[in-house]
């Protein structure tokens, strides 16, 4: 752009955090950009963004970043080897990439491992691609043990989606569960961070339960520090509380619209009506059992009942009853929490709560529940964390704060009605809400969450079928209802000798997601990429993961590339702003060097090895394109054909890619139930957890078989709280937690490589530095600024210590994820500490139903 | 006459540095250099630890320490409030540095690229406006002023915790929440009477 006279403000959508994607106008003079700032008059960020987000200026120009492709010259791999990078041309990259592409394919496609954490890419084009070359094996991203396997599967259970929210513009009493909703550093940074402030002036009470006193928790009216792992015993004492104690819950919407009323019988399972198979209510105004869809009158909560010959009680009695034993003083030995705040905070919600209220919204009367309960992998990024999450997603649908004003809400569970392609959750043969399904905004199938004995393996195999041997390396057999279980994958294939996966990787192709610095211990990970025969690399800058790389393709930044549709429906899209928001990321600048945005490279890949008609055909089916905007299978298009196309098809005529770059997002008001979908939905949400228990019985055998240590015993239609590994450890030598927390100007591994966010970080009074609590400090004889170690059973780092009362006594805080070493990223290299590498791997360690690692390593800590 | 003014409620702010990279950005300042600035401080004993977050800037003191003691004239005060420095008249004697009681002022040595291995475009535009051996701070975004806008902190904040506004004007929003709020300047004693208030 040398030379270029221009003075522009162009349309286009962040992305220096995967939970945002905010909208922005970029400003051009003579070719350079100069300033970052959220497109005014948008309602999704109200024209603002956040540190990262004007970061981006200097990501963009990095002079470390990788301009040309490059290709390793030294056979040898492993952590510090120099690749002994040599330059190449696209040509010769893309000719050797397609050719070991295609022999990969021809033997057995499988053994293509893809992994991306590039949401938008990774779902509109990277799965499409795979699923056209014939492998499953999409779900090595960065995250996939880290953010959110326990939180999701618990999430599309009980609001039928992937993340959530709250409605902070109603609510009255919000509650975070290791969450920093609000603090800029989790979901919807700019959309919450505004409407929380709002109502924290507006005098919503807010409790945030969390080991480390974060931003927003420093923002509370209640900073209650928990003991890690244990926040599914707080919400359990928690529901006690409430059902037992203060005798509140919604018994309407519980009767109508969940499975609290299904009888279940001893052996755990629903009663079923024996021509129907449908699960049965007792129908307490005609004295009988009913089909729960036989329109009951009365639907009974309570009582014993003998039905068919079996004793059966109503599912909310069982779960009442099982709640019990978690009285405030039984929670508080678990969680630390005294029992008086367990037993005020409970009341303080169920009051709140204003069970059988109504508001009448935009001439619609419709329940009002002002409190909320949002929870992130802080709390349940556990062993157990299904567990954790599900119990704390109770705790909205007891009072029925779910999808209504004031309450806890999933993301766009439903679509905007006035398209055709719009979406709503169906219900399961059993009533239970399924998620809802959009093919062109990547909602997808999770149907096996309830189906898993017959289901039908969809694209992209998010689980496995239940059946052993195993027919992936990720052992996916053995969590049906989970979501990748990526850790276990780590485990089989850091140890192929020991476990016999039935094939391994011939080849892997990543791209945004560091896998050396993301996941566990950097050695394991080392080891298991070291095996690989051939790695290909999209990578900006030369990070921990491009120096295990055959091939490094450089990738353009976000600024140099389009995407359409920037919003992701089921993260980065509020409801709460009562708006539906669908915009482009336009390049506001030509790619750096040589560099091509990894989309438009999978493209030309794709058409290299001749499987183009594939991908057009998934592409056409994926978008949901409509003719004349169809893609003729055997043509090659430009990205930006296929955007232009696939406005067209979605929004009319008119909605062309010009029109997206022009105007940069059409946006329109939500209809009452397009924002409070609650009481329009029919399917049921779940008080109680029949699919775990069936999931359980037709597993045991399996896990037997396999001779593996998976925890079976969550798999039970109550909630029950049990300890972690790090919980069971707690009295050794190993004797704090060691637990991580986001900083609100940091992102992933590569923010500390961004000049300016890293400054940040090096001014931070302790993001660098290790969080220990002033009392263990002093038992260690360490001094604030002391050089420490902090060392699990499974490595140790070194780092600087800060002492603080901002902390959980048993713990210690490191922020990142930092502590990066590669030569690619000089400014980031040996800044602050690489949390990951204390975390233990191993099946033992693994959350039985989603494969959620256990994430609060047991830690000691001593001078350095 | 006009008195511009910021207004930052501490209740919103929640130590984000949107401001600071804001200010980054927009201004351009040289690495190590912080017009913006959000300090922090830690009190009390767990559980009942509190955590503050105070962001910083120049305060464009109706009584500037600063300008006082300034010995050529490079510090001077517009009629609406904003106080200013000219590069081509300061000295980078620092005098003013050692007057101003906030540390907001910041001196020049030289002027370091943010990546070792060179200015980057947006730097090599940017550093333009500055020179070594002068001092500089927080302008209040004049340039912004002059085109409607608010200052980048102001407009970025993502929890909308700065106001911006005419502190003589008794009907603008500024003036309207220091009646209504418990508000505060900082260092009062020093007797600058600083432009910069904050609501707790």
């Amino acid at each position: 752009m040398a030379g270029v006279k221009d003075d522009v403000w162009l349309h286009s959508a962040c992305s220096s955090c995967v939970n945002s994607d905010c909208p922005i106008i970029v400003h051009r003079v003579d070719g350079v950009i100069e300033k970052i700032e959220g497109d005014p008059d948008n309602p999704h960020n109200f024209g603002k963004i956040c540190s990262k987000g004007h970061s981006a200026i200097m990501s963009l120009y990095d002079p470390y970043r990788v301009l040309h492709p490059l290709k390793r010259t030294n056979p040898q791999k492993g952590i510090g080897v120099d690749p002994q990078w040599q330059q190449i041309s696209w040509e010769e990259a893309l000719t050797t990439v397609a050719a070991k592409l295609k022999e990969v394919r021809a033997k057995d496609p499988r053994r293509l491992f893809m992994g991306s954490f590039d949401h938008i890419v990774m779902h509109q084009t990277m799965y499409p691609w795979a699923q056209a070359f014939g492998t499953p094996n999409l779900l090595l991203v960065g995250g996939a043990w880290y953010c959110g396997p326990a939180l999701h599967t618990a999430l599309y259970l009980t609001d039928a989606q992937f993340h959530s929210e709250i409605d902070a513009d109603y609510c009255k009493y919000a509650i975070l569960f290791g969450n920093q909703m609000g603090g800029n550093a989790g979901s919807l940074s700019t959309t919450m961070g505004k409407k929380m402030a709002d109502a924290r002036l507006r005098g919503m009470k807010l409790v945030v339960v969390d080991p480390i006193l974060t931003n927003i928790a420093a923002k509370a009216d209640e900073w209650l520090p928990i003991r890690p792992g244990t926040d599914g015993a707080l919400a359990l004492g928690m529901l006690n509380v409430l059902l037992n104690e203060c005798g509140i819950h919604d018994a309407p919407f519980l009767k109508n619209q969940t499975n609290a009323p299904y009888l279940v019988g001893p052996d755990g399972l629903y009663v079923r009506d024996s021509e129907t198979n449908k699960p049965l209510v007792w129908d307490a105004a005609r004295g009988r059992a009913m089909p729960f869809d036989g329109s009951p009158e009365d639907p009974a909560l309570e009582g014993d009942y003998e039905v068919g010959g079996v004793l059966a009680q109503p599912a909310f009695q069982l779960f009442r009853e099982n709640v019990r034993k978690y009285t405030p003083e039984a929670v508080a030995e678990i969680t630390t929490i005294p029992a008086e705040a367990v037993r005020r905070i409970a009341k303080e919600y169920g009051e709140a709560a204003m069970v059988g209220a109504k508001i009448v919204f935009e001439g619609q009367e419709l329940p009002y529940r002002p409190v909320a309960v949002n929870q992130n992998r802080g709390a349940n990024a556990h062993k157990h964390g299904t567990v954790t999450a599900l119990a704390i997603q109770l705790l909205s649908i007891v009072v029925g704060a779910l999808y209504v004003p004031g309450s806890h809400m999933g993301l766009n569970v439903v679509g905007p009605a006035k398209y055709d392609w719009s979406w709503e959750p169906e219900a399961d043969p059993d009533g239970m809400v399924l998620t809802p399904v959009s093919k062109a905004f990547s909602l997808y199938d999770h149907s096996y969450l309830y189906n898993f004995e017959d289901r039908i393996l969809e694209p992209p195999y998010f689980a496995g079928q239940v059946k052993w041997p195993p027919d992936s390396p990720y052992f996916k057999e053995l969590y049906p209802l989970g979501l990748g279980a990526a850790p276990v994958l780590e485990v089989v294939l850091s140890q192929p000798e020991k476990y016999n996966p039935p094939y391994v990787p011939e080849m892997m192709v990543l791209s945004r997601c560091n896998l050396m610095m993301g996941r566990v211990n950097p050695e394991i990970m080392a080891g298991i990429l070291k095996r690989v025969p051939f790695i290909v690399v999209f990578a900006q800058q030369l990070d921990e993961s491009a120096e295990f790389a055959d091939i490094v393709l450089p990738d353009a930044h976000v600024l140099e590339r389009l995407d359409f549709c920037s919003q992701m429906m089921h993260i980065t899209e509020s409801p709460a702003t009562g708006h539906w928001y669908f915009g482009v990321r336009q390049p506001v600048v030509p790619p750096a060097g040589e560099s091509r945005p990894w989309r438009e490279v999978l493209l030309d890949l794709a058409r290299r090895i001749g499987m183009l008609p594939e991908l057009n055909t998934l592409m056409n089916f994926r978008y949901e394109l409509k003719e004349p905007h169809k893609l003729d299978p055997d043509q090659e298009y430009a990205w930006e054909e296929i955007c232009d196309r696939w406005g067209k098809s979605l929004f009319g005529p008119e909605y062309g890619i010009e029109w997206f770059k022009q105007n940069g997002y059409l946006v329109f008001k939500r209809t009452p139930q397009e924002m409070y979908p609650g009481p329009f939905l029919k399917p049921k949400w779940p008080i109680y957890f029949e699919n775990f228990k069936r999931a359980g019985v037709a597993l045991q055998p399996l896990v037997e078989k396999s001779g593996l240590p998976v925890d079976t015993s969550d798999y039970e239609g109550l909630l029950d709280w049990r300890p972690c590994p790090s919980y069971e450890h707690r009295h050794g030598e190993y004797d704090l937690y060691a637990v991580n927390y986001k900083l609100p100007m940091h992102f992933f591994s590569h923010s500390p490589q961004n000049a300016w966010l890293n400054e940040m970080g090096e001014r931070h009074p302790y993001g660098y530095d290790i969080m220990v609590h002033t009392d263990a400090a002093r038992r260690r004889g360490i001094s604030d600024g002391d050089s420490i170690r902090v060392e699990s059973i499974a490595g140790k780092v070194q780092g600087r210590a800060k002492l603080t009362e901002a902390i959980h006594p048993e713990c210690v805080g490191i922020a990142g994820n930092f502590g990066g070493w590669s030569r690619g990223k000089p400014l980031a290299k040996g800044k602050g500490v690489h949390w990951n590498t204390l975390v233990p791997l191993g099946i033992e360690y693994v959350d039985g139903i989603s494969s959620n690692l256990d994430a609060c390593p047991r830690v000691k800590v001593y001078k350095a | 006459m006009a008195r511009l003014g910021m207004v930052i409620d501490l209740k919103r702010c929640i130590g984000c540095y949107s401001c600071v990279a804001a200010c980054k950005a927009e201004n351009g300042t040289p690495p190590g250099v912080f017009w913006g600035r959000v300090l922090e401080k830690e009190e009390g004993k767990f559980p009942a630890t509190k955590r503050t977050f105070l962001p910083v800037l120049c305060n464009h003191c109706q009584e500037p320490a600063c300008l006082r003691v300034c010995p050529t004239g490079a510090t001077s005060q517009r009629p609406d409030g904003i106080v200013l420095i000219d590069y081509k008249k300061c000295i980078g004697c620092r005098a003013c540095m050692a007057a101003c009681p906030y540390q907001t002022r910041y001196y020049l040595n030289s002027i370091q690229p943010y990546y070792p291995l060179g200015f980057t475009p947006f730097e090599e535009r940017k550093y333009q406006k500055f020179q070594r051996g002068v001092v500089t701070k927080c302008t209040f975004c004049p340039e912004r002023l002059d085109q409607g806008l608010e200052p980048a902190c102001v407009q970025t904040c993502i929890t909308g915790a700065r106001y911006f506004g005419d502190l003589a004007d008794p009907a603008s929003q500024v003036s309207r929440l220091l009646r209504e709020r418990y508000a505060f300047r900082l260092l009062p004693e020093a007797g600058t009477e600083p432009s910069v208030y904050y609501l707790a």
